[in-house]
């Protein structure tokens, strides 16, 4: 089988996934749902895996390899097939993708065990998994639209799946809307690549693009905004970002899934896809690395203060994708994506370490009334401690050598680059010391009631209720479901955490600098017409930045420790004495307000606008009044006239004739 | 015998008419003068179908005579109705029709 | 000369009167059998046709009133091909939809209905264009006779309303025609209202200018389109459901199509002359509608206004005179039409099971015990909001190009409107299906019938948006044909193509 069959392999299983969890969801019994989406996952990974070995058999100059199924659309100038390209860098993100999420199929199978939505909770999953695959996998602008915005609706429906709670629908809205703003930006963009290069597939708008634009070209430089606009709706940077913690209302799993692991990368795979046009537009390319420098920092801030257990890690992930981003626009394209790729593991490890705690604390998500699991829940506390490791940059962990391969490459491109280098080291600080605070506030300090409940071997069932109002839920139709489960007693759950905890331990093997660049060397056919391809930080440049990485990680630990181990009072006390600080950025740095005041209530203004003075006034009242006036007045002479007396008829009719008479008589004299 | 002759006599018919319509408020006489109204109308047309020596005149009169036969009768089934329920009989009260 | 496209035009008709005079009860299925000749016809049809012919397939032509050079004459070409079976799409659910409930005066009812489809048919296939005003204005009658008929709330004041809006409309178009018709004759010619024969006459310029001002006013108010979309509230508002179906999604189609198969083609001058002030109507009623939809409870209105907003699309595409543009507004035409067939019905299914309620304050949480409902509605409502991935999004992505091409800023106010469609359509998903169950509502899932209605129209959408080349490949040599003087005139008027910030 060629590498293109391959490719079609990897979309078609999570579809029959999908169709079989969909359609047979009554028939399907016990826990099969959950299993056949997973083994369908596991389908899509192996024929990643074949479409891998196959493509490493071509030269590397032969490693685009582009496969047309029909046509989608062609009319005038426009064609548009349904085609997948083979390239590196789309078989990499297939098999982050894939891979990621087969593992967590595997942990959501016992997860969401209790739940009522089984079934449709895999369908969603395997939707999103088609999307996310059809997205890496297009090879036109059209259908990497498609699955962008499929991700998208998948993403609005698992977010939204508990969907009795209002604030689970309300983040659902928002998170969709983003999105489509993000859509309507790369609808824009894709037209001005058009009209300029004819053309809408990749391969052809990249080679088009050199003759076609100018450097830093307006048109091009619009179109590159606007692709970012895309790319920064999706990935959750600034200022489109307010959707991700909200999404935190969806499922644990599905937070490390989609808003995790795979799906908020999708900005991070764009720009390194279009990488020939950011190279062009070096203008967007910096805003680009501006944007993603001030995201990673006012996340990794935020993230200092929030106490719900999974925004923390969801600030976090839009502050690990300002890294990400930032590397990808500093033409780092192997570093950005190293770091793509270890983020998965530590990241989805996170999440799961998370869901893991929260089912033991019944589904409470607060921070603030855990503590002490460590002896309870000892698997957990290792795994989530190893994530946490790696998120802090620990010397020797996956984390560690792909954060500071970015920031080496950033700090070599000199000039103004240096700044946000070293913002993104000040940031790095600040991310050690929040994973550490979990970590600390979780599992260490006095067990709360819950944890010891679970050393005595049961887990603790409160009220249910929703984890960010504390409203009682309404469990009638058992969402979310009514046990709890913890990585402890739950074997599926084991199997997925361990492998990701030892892929966030030696995910770094692939690209240590000195050593091995492995993942480098494999995407290079993708990225050998950079610009920047022969450009790299000297090995020793890279050693210094991984010393300085690493004094900044262990002594960012060391204060958390400090002030959550040894002071527990100081937060406290930080707290009161800086409450401008805190409740800055406990209100998220006040986006959340800025956009209500800004968009949402000026559109409700002139919806209400539009119905009261609009349609009643102007439509109904000028319009329809106005009209049906004429047509009032008219009729209201005419019916003047029928008096009902029957002689003034006759007058009227004999007057009629008279004057008939009299014109013939003078018109023919 | 010329026929303005005709003409006149038919015009004079034809006025009486008109003004009994117009005057009288007995649903009857109304009846009674439309009649006249119509013969009025008869009269010149045999008139002119003489003077063309042309026979179309003469059945256009006979369609007319059917046709006010027929008025008559619904003219006489309306009043006998009022009548029956006890309506004033004077046009003038009629005005049910107002628009 | 075949004699099919007549047998397709009447088979409606003679089902209905066939009904009548059935025994009481059979009326529905005489009709329903009809509406499914037409179907089966219209299959035929797309399977038949030849995509790379150009000109009519199936022509009819023979004199009708001689004097007067009136013809009847039917044909389909890539046009009104998807037109006719998106009818015939149409008509087939909401019959049965219909079908399976009781009424009062029920020959009646089913008359109309199948009155409805044969004049339907009878716009889109008419090549004559005395002959397409006629069916213009045969098709108001059946539908003032169901809502007036069969409307719940406050339908004569409803009735009245929409037919002295779409009368007046089609007044000014009989005016306008009758004056294109006069105008048009050479010297020494014969009158003919024979669209073919009227592309070839020459209008003076000055004419065409208010001819095609008449024309807009008529088809604008049928689309409908701001500010002339006055009766829109009160009539959706008490037309029963698969009338309100078909209203929305077929006979709204009627004027647009009315465009491109009369005003482009024959008076390519004048459309061009009111280009710039059509395109505004069509970018405001995309976010007039949009904004107005977003705010709205009742959830017909929601969809009524989201449909102004549809139909400010299409609008926006024909009159972008660009190749892409108005494939998409074909393409989109069909779209709309697929859509919000099943949209209403499944508005029909919300209300027989939230105690008649349409108020979405009174509504929610139906999805739990209605999964089919709920995942038929979804997809619908990503449809209508053009996901991509839909045929809708296709057709807007035509749309949005064509009018991008040549007047940017309106192609990109318009995209604003395809983030509003989000915000109105996902509002109005979650206010029913999701959050807690509303006080009147109860969740049941749709019966053997009701789905029968409503889950093929949905397959078809899915499949088209797999596939959406199939309706692009078919229409595109005629629809090209119809803008083509247009847009010649439109490019000869500008000079030499300006390109993007070159």
């Amino acid at each position: 089988m060629s590498a293109t069959s391959f490719g079609w392999l990897v979309l078609v299983f999570p579809v029959v996934g999908l169709l079989i969890t969909s359609l047979g969801w009554r028939a399907l019994p016990g826990r099969s749902a959950g299993w056949i989406a997973s083994a369908a996952i596991l389908g899509s990974f192996l024929s990643a895996i074949g479409a891998l070995v196959d493509m490493q058999d071509h030269p590397a100059e032969e490693r685009h390899l582009v496969d047309s199924a029909w046509t989608y659309a062609a009319t005038a100038d426009l064609e548009v097939d349904l085609a997948i390209l083979i390239d590196p860098l789309s078989v990499f993100m297939c098999l982050v993708v894939a891979g990621v999420s087969f593992l967590i199929h595997v942990y959501s199978v016992a997860y969401m065990g209790g739940d009522r939505g089984y079934a449709r909770y895999f369908a969603y999953l395997n939707l999103f998994v088609f999307s996310m695959l059809l997205l890496v996998l297009a090879a036109n602008f059209v259908l990497l639209i498609v699955g962008w915005a499929f991700v998208g609706a998948a993403s609005y429906l698992l977010i939204s799946f508990w969907y009795r709670r209002g604030t689970a629908t309300a983040a659902g809205i928002k998170a969709f809307v983003m999105n489509v703003i993000g859509d309507v930006g790369l609808v824009i963009a894709a037209f001005l690549l058009l009209s300029e290069t004819g053309q809408l597939d990749y391969l052809g708008v990249f080679e088009e693009a050199p003759e076609a634009f100018g450097r830093n070209d307006g048109t091009l430089v619009a179109a590159c905004l606007l692709i970012l606009v895309g790319a920064f709706a999706k990935s959750a940077q600034l200022p489109l970002h307010t959707w991700l913690p909200d999404a935190m209302e969806g499922p644990t799993p599905v937070s490390a899934l989609i808003h995790a692991a795979t799906m908020v990368t999708a900005g991070v795979y764009l720009i390194a896809r279009c990488f020939p046009l950011f190279e062009l537009a070096p203008t967007a390319a910096d805003i680009s690395a501006v944007v993603g420098t001030a995201t990673l920092l006012m996340a990794a801030s935020i993230a200092l203060v929030v106490t719900d257990l999974k925004r923390v890690i969801a600030y976090s992930t839009m502050s690990q994708i300002g890294y990400m981003v930032l590397g990808v626009s500093v033409a780092a394209y192997g570093a950005g994506l190293f770091h793509l790729m270890t983020h998965a593991f530590f990241k989805a490890l996170l999440f799961m370490g998370a869901g893991s705690v929260i089912g033991a604390m019944a589904g409470a998500q607060d921070m603030d009334r855990m503590g002490g699991f460590r002896k309870a829940m000892p698997f957990t506390f290792v795994t989530f401690t190893i994530g946490a490791l790696a998120l802090a940059g620990f010397p020797l962990m996956s984390g560690f050598f792909s954060k500071d391969e970015v920031l080496a490459f950033t700090i070599d491109r000199g000039g103004g680059y240096l700044v946000l280098g070293i913002v993104g080291y000040l940031a790095a600080a600040l991310t050690a010391f929040y994973a550490f605070r979990m970590v600390f506030r979780v599992f260490f300090g006095e067990p709360v009631p819950e944890a010891r409940e679970l050393e005595r071997g049961h887990v603790a069932h409160g009220e249910p209720m929703n984890p960010a109002t504390g409203e009682p839920e309404d469990t009638d139709v058992g969402f979310p479901g009514p046990e709890h489960h913890v990585a402890e007693r739950s074997g599926p759950m084991k199997a997925a955490m361990a492998p990701l905890a030892l892929l966030a331990i030696v995910g770094g093997i692939v690209a240590v600098p000195g050593l091995t660049d492995t993942l480098e060397h494999f995407l290079e056919p993708t990225f050998e017409e950079s610009r920047f391809h022969d450009t790299a930080p000297t090995e020793g440049a890279e050693l210094i930045g991984l010393v300085i990485g690493a004094i900044i990680s262990i002594a960012s630990i060391g204060v958390a420790f400090l002030m959550y181990m040894r002071r527990r009072g100081i937060t406290l006390e930080l707290r009161d004495r800086f409450t401008a600080v805190h409740s800055f950025l406990s209100h998220k740095w006040y986006f959340d307000e800025l956009y209500d005041a800004g968009f949402v209530r000026p559109m409700a203004t002139a919806g209400s606008f539009g119905r009261r003075v609009v349609e009643t006034d102007f439509v109904q009242g000028f319009i329809v009044g106005g009209s049906t006036g004429i047509v009032r007045a008219g009729t209201s002479f005419a019916r003047a006239i029928q008096t009902g007396f029957l002689r003034a008829y006759a007058l009227l009719l004999v007057l009629g004739l008279a004057g008939l008479v009299l014109y013939f008589l003078i018109a023919s004299s | 015998m010329d026929v303005v002759w005709f003409l006149v006599l038919s015009a004079f018919i034809f006025v009486i008419g008109a003004g009994g319509v117009l005057t009288r408020r007995n649903p009857l006489v109304v009846l009674l003068c439309l009649e006249l109204m119509l013969n009025a109308g008869n009269l010149a047309l045999i008139a002119f179908a003489r003077m063309h020596g042309d026979g179309s005149g003469q059945i256009f009169a006979l369609i007319v005579m059917v046709i006010a036969a027929c008025e008559v009768v619904i003219g006489l089934g309306i009043i006998v109705a009022m009548y029956r329920n006890r309506l004033p009989i004077d046009i003038d009260e009629m005005s049910e029709l107002r628009g | 000369m075949t004699v099919h496209l007549s047998i397709v035009l009447f088979a409606p008709l003679a089902t209905g009167l066939l009904g009548a005079v059935l025994p009481r009860g059979w009326a529905r299925w005489s009709v329903l059998a009809g509406t499914l000749v037409v179907l089966g016809y219209a299959m035929v049809m797309l399977a038949d046709f030849e995509s790379g012919a150009g000109g009519l397939q199936y022509a009819t032509d023979d004199e009708w009133i001689g004097e007067l050079g009136i013809r009847y004459q039917l044909g389909v070409d890539g046009l009104n091909l998807f037109m006719v079976v998106l009818t015939a799409l149409a008509w087939v659910p909401c019959t049965l939809w219909a079908a399976i409930r009781e009424h009062d005066r029920a020959k009646l009812y089913f008359f109309n209905l199948a009155l409805g489809e044969t004049a339907v048919l009878g716009a889109f296939m008419a090549q004559d264009l005395a002959l397409f005003i006629v069916f213009f204005d045969l098709m108001l009658v059946p539908f003032y006779f169901l809502i007036g008929g069969w409307g719940t709330g406050d339908r004569v004041r409803a009735t009245t309303k929409f037919v002295i809006y779409t009368l007046s409309g089609s007044l000014l178009m009989l005016a306008a025609a009758i004056a294109l018709g006069v105008l048009s004759v050479p010297d020494g010619g014969e009158l003919s209202f024979s669209l073919a024969e009227l592309e070839r006459r020459s209008i003076p310029e000055g004419s065409q200018h208010w001819i095609v001002l008449l024309f807009a006013l008529a088809f604008f108010v049928k689309a409908p389109l701001f500010p002339l979309h006055g009766w829109v509230p009160e009539t959706y508002r008490s037309t029963p459901i698969p009338v309100l179906a078909l209203l929305s999604a077929v006979l709204s189609k009627v004027g647009v199509y009315g465009f491109l198969r009369i005003v482009l083609p024959v008076m390519p001058e004048g459309s061009q002359h009111w280009q710039e002030l059509f395109i505004v109507i069509a970018v405001f009623s995309i976010l007039y509608g949009s904004i107005v939809a977003f705010s709205q409870d009742n959830i017909r209105l929601v969809i009524a206004y989201s449909s102004i907003a549809q139909l400010g699309f299409i609008v926006l595409g024909i009159f972008a005179l660009d190749d892409k543009g108005a494939q998409g507004a074909v393409f989109q035409m069909l779209n709309h039409g697929l859509v919000v067939v099943p949209l209403f019905l499944i508005v029909g299914v919300v209300a027989l099971r939230s105690g008649g309620s349409e108020s979405l304050r009174e509504l929610g949480g139906m999805a739990v015990r209605a999964p089919v409902l709920a995942a038929l509605f979804l997809i619908t409502s990503f449809a209508t909001l053009a996901m991509p991935g839909s045929p809708n999004f296709v057709g807007e992505l035509l749309v949005l190009f064509g009018a991008f091409e040549d007047k940017l800023v309106y192609g990109l106010v318009a995209s604003a409107g395809v983030v509003l469609a989000a915000v109105y359509m996902i509002r109005l998903f979650q206010g029913v299906m999701h959050n807690r169950l509303g006080p009147r509502a109860e969740s049941s899932d749709l019966g053997g019938l009701e789905l029968a209605a409503v889950a093929p129209l949905v397959a078809v959408v899915v499949a088209l948006g797999i596939y959406p080349q199939f309706v692009v490949e078919r229409s595109e040599r005629a629809t090209l044909e119809q803008i083509a003087a247009a847009k010649q005139h439109a490019e000869s008027r500008s000079g030499p193509e300006l390109s993007v910030s070159k």
